[in-house]
């Protein structure tokens, strides 16, 4: 609403001079982004704000242009894309609650890790000895308080993601956003790099994780967005979206050496409609309600009275995943 | 009553949280950055090596020079070399100083101050009693030497020519060796690739996604090329200034009088290397890839410029004023008439000795004041620098990261 400049004298409730709710920390709105004949988003509308959000999308998906648009990388070709209500291609405002962790390993390998970060923590108008400080700490909530002095060429990969995000933290944001920041990491540091995302998120960040791996993701959030060819396929939380998807039937492999005493065991469960013996080794079960059969497995198992090596869902991954969300095509 | 409590005044505001105070931060917080960025490339010290190493090159030569004579010869034609006074009968002096003697011969020893007065103007008529004119062509090349009767125009070249001659290499090498061949080449390769470097090496999202502007990040990595560069040639300049004024011609011990004509060559020098590298860092955002082939060419443009300059052509056309070096030099020229009082007398006395003496004053603005031409000169460079800064910024605004 506009002030009353010409003091015509019409009426102005308080109502209408209240301030604008606060905007969402990421708002997407009909984004499209092309480069050159090749499509790399392809509208995409989107509104984030709290908690932990997983992106999850096959290679070229257009996980990465989304997030580079987000964070004022790109100008999407059509759309807005606004930070805290502000355009961040435009101005820079909101980077100053904003973290990005970049998919490229690219890093000023002379610098050492605390110099690199205390730097960057500089540029959000710190003074020397606030960065410093700062950068010890995020340094050190990133588990690399040891090694802050070396540089950064001599890191290892997993060592290089976590500096990445100890820059990314430096400013307290309270957006983060990260591109693949599990990839190429050993299950070590993926296992460090997640408990990172996970305690960020406890302490009421908004997090945007791209990956490509459903398990990984799986293990850090349930909210998830689906990215494919360009297109916004799928949001919300991951199990809802699977259990909408009850038509299709989910398979349970089980490694075990006895599958046929073990398949009469579970055959009369109401919600399995099949066994199969791919393997001697082995029994697949079909079913159309996987949260109810895996409930119901541990008691069955230990009826049969058969030892069980492994239970597998061959169908839980992003592949699978795709191909149940887009019917056979891909 | 109750004492009514003050209302509780604004917050205090902490001095050290003003605006000026985070821009400051963030500007040294980038210009330490590139200058440490410097440090760590092979390229800085290759560039730096090879400048050292042309300019002790060019001192040695100088030095050598200056411990060998000149050669006398006749500038006013007259069949005499070196016309010495003082072989001359004095009359003044002499005996018969004190005689009443008219006429022209009665005063041979230069200095014509035995004239009577009314003849002591005869010759060129100038108003000036004892009086040498030297008239000058657009150029600054003598055309012809009118001297008051029975004044020593033609000076002693063992010493003139030297004093020359130091002049001219103080001149030459101030505008080709450092305004030009350095001041193009430090920034070429150092400050084209400040923000062009960071793009393709995939880097530069670090500095770009933090709250700062993309136009101060540019403005903040000029700033620490500078800070880089000017030392870097403020050190040059200490030592070629030191072995020009310990070896150079005088009886002092060393020539203060030239530390003038120096601070001209560093002032020229230290906004031409700041315009080059507003250019090339800008011609490395706009052309990408291409950015140092672009920047090549304007070296050359720059370079056909300077060349234009030296044989003078270019002053009817106005041509060079289009580059960089030219203002550059123009601050150097207009310095050397501040500083050296003597200066035309020197430039038309030694047309055959060195270009860099006579190639003065080539300003397209109607001015005789070389105060006035040196104020235009940096204004023009300053202008050149900043325009180019704020094409490059707003060409920085609008690209995209990939």
């Amino acid at each position: 609403m506009m002030p009353d400049f010409d003091q015509v004298g019409e009426g102005q409730t308080q109502q209408e001079w209240q301030k604008p709710p606060a905007a969402p920390a990421i708002m997407v709105d009909h984004v499209s982004k092309w480069y050159g004949q090749v499509i790399g988003l392809n509208d995409v509308s989107l509104a984030i704000s709290g908690g932990v959000t997983g992106v999850l999308g096959m290679n070229g998906a257009g996980k990465s242009t989304l997030l580079k648009i987000i964070v004022g990388r790109l100008r999407p070709s059509q759309g807005q894309i606004r930070l805290f209500g502000t355009d961040p291609f435009k101005n820079p405002a909101p980077y100053h609650r904003l973290g990005y962790v970049s998919e490229s390993e690219k890093l000023y390998d002379w610098m050492t890790g605390l110099d690199f970060v205390t730097t960057l923590a500089r540029l959000h108008g710190m003074t020397r000895d606030e960065a410093r400080a700062r950068a010890e700490h995020v340094l050190d909530f990133v588990g690399l308080s040891d090694v802050g002095n070396k540089e950064i060429g001599k890191y290892s990969k997993g060592m290089r993601q976590r500096v990445k995000i100890a820059h990314a933290l430096v400013n307290d944001p309270d957006l983060i956003v990260l591109d693949e920041p599990l990839q190429g990491c050993d299950p070590l540091a993926r296992t460090t790099i997640m408990n990172v995302i996970r305690e960020l998120g406890a302490m009421g960040k908004t997090i945007l994780v791209t990956s490509h791996i459903l398990s990984e993701i799986e293990r850090i959030t349930e909210q998830i967005v689906i990215l494919h060819n360009g297109r916004l396929l799928a949001l919300g939380n991951l199990h809802s979206i699977r259990e909408l998807l009850d038509h299709i039937p989910h398979r349970i492999l089980l490694r075990t050496p006895d599958p046929r005493n073990l398949g009469r065991t579970v055959l009369p469960h109401p919600s399995v409609y099949g066994v199969r013996f791919p393997t001697p080794e082995e029994l697949i079960i079909e079913t159309n309600s996987l949260s109810e059969v895996h409930q119901d497995l541990p008691r069955l198992i230990i009826e049969s009275g058969v030892e069980v090596t492994a239970i597998e869902n061959p169908d839980d991954n992003l592949q699978s995943l795709l191909g149940y969300l887009i019917g056979g095509r891909s | 009553m109750q004492p009514i409590a003050p209302p509780p005044g604004p917050p205090k505001r902490n001095l050290s949280e003003t605006v000026w105070t985070k821009l400051d931060r963030k500007a040294t917080a980038i210009a330490e950055f590139t200058m440490r960025q410097y440090r760590k490339k092979r390229s800085t010290w290759t560039v730096g090596a090879v400048g050292v190493l042309l300019v002790v090159i060019v001192l040695l030569f100088y030095i050598d020079a200056m411990s060998e004579g000149f050669e006398s010869e006749d500038n006013d034609g007259d069949g005499l070399i070196d016309e010495d006074p003082s072989s001359w009968t004095d009359w003044e002096n002499s005996q018969y100083a004190n005689r009443s003697i008219s006429g022209p011969m009665s005063d041979d020893d230069g200095d014509c101050l035995d004239l009577e007065p009314w003849m002591r103007d005869t010759g060129n008529s100038d108003g000036i009693d004892c009086n040498v004119v030297y008239s000058y062509d657009r150029n600054g090349m003598v055309t012809s030497v009118s001297s008051d009767m029975n004044v020593d125009e033609d000076p002693n070249e063992s010493e003139f020519l030297e004093e020359a001659s130091h002049r001219a290499f103080l001149l030459g090498f101030g505008k080709f060796g450092f305004l030009f061949i350095l001041g193009i080449f430090v920034p070429l390769f150092l400050a084209t690739g400040l923000i062009r470097d960071e793009m393709e090496s995939g880097t530069l999202h670090y500095l770009v996604g933090k709250p700062i502007a993309r136009a101060e990040i540019l403005m903040y990595r000029l700033l620490g090329f500078v800070g880089l560069a000017w030392p870097y040639f403020a050190g040059l300049f200490v030592l070629s200034a030191l072995v020009t004024g310990f070896f150079g011609p005088g009886e002092s011990i060393y020539r203060f009088s030239d530390l003038g004509i120096w601070f001209g060559i560093l002032i020229a020098t230290f906004l031409t290397v700041l315009a080059y590298a507003a250019v090339f860092i800008t011609f490395g955002i706009v052309a990408g890839r291409f950015g140092v082939l672009v920047a090549l060419l304007f070296a050359v443009w720059e370079f056909f410029m300077m060349f234009l300059a030296m044989i003078g052509v270019t002053r009817e056309m106005g041509l060079a004023s289009m580059s960089v070096s030219f203002w550059g030099s123009e601050i150097i020229n207009s310095t050397a008439w501040l500083v050296w009082g003597d200066y035309a007398m020197m430039s038309g006395q030694t047309i055959a000795i060195d270009i860099a003496l006579w190639t003065v004053w080539y300003s397209p603005f109607p001015t005789t004041s070389p105060l006035l031409n040196m104020v235009i000169s940096i204004v023009v460079l300053l202008i050149i620098t900043a325009l180019f800064v704020l094409i490059g910024q707003s060409s920085f605004k609008k690209r995209e990261l990939n």
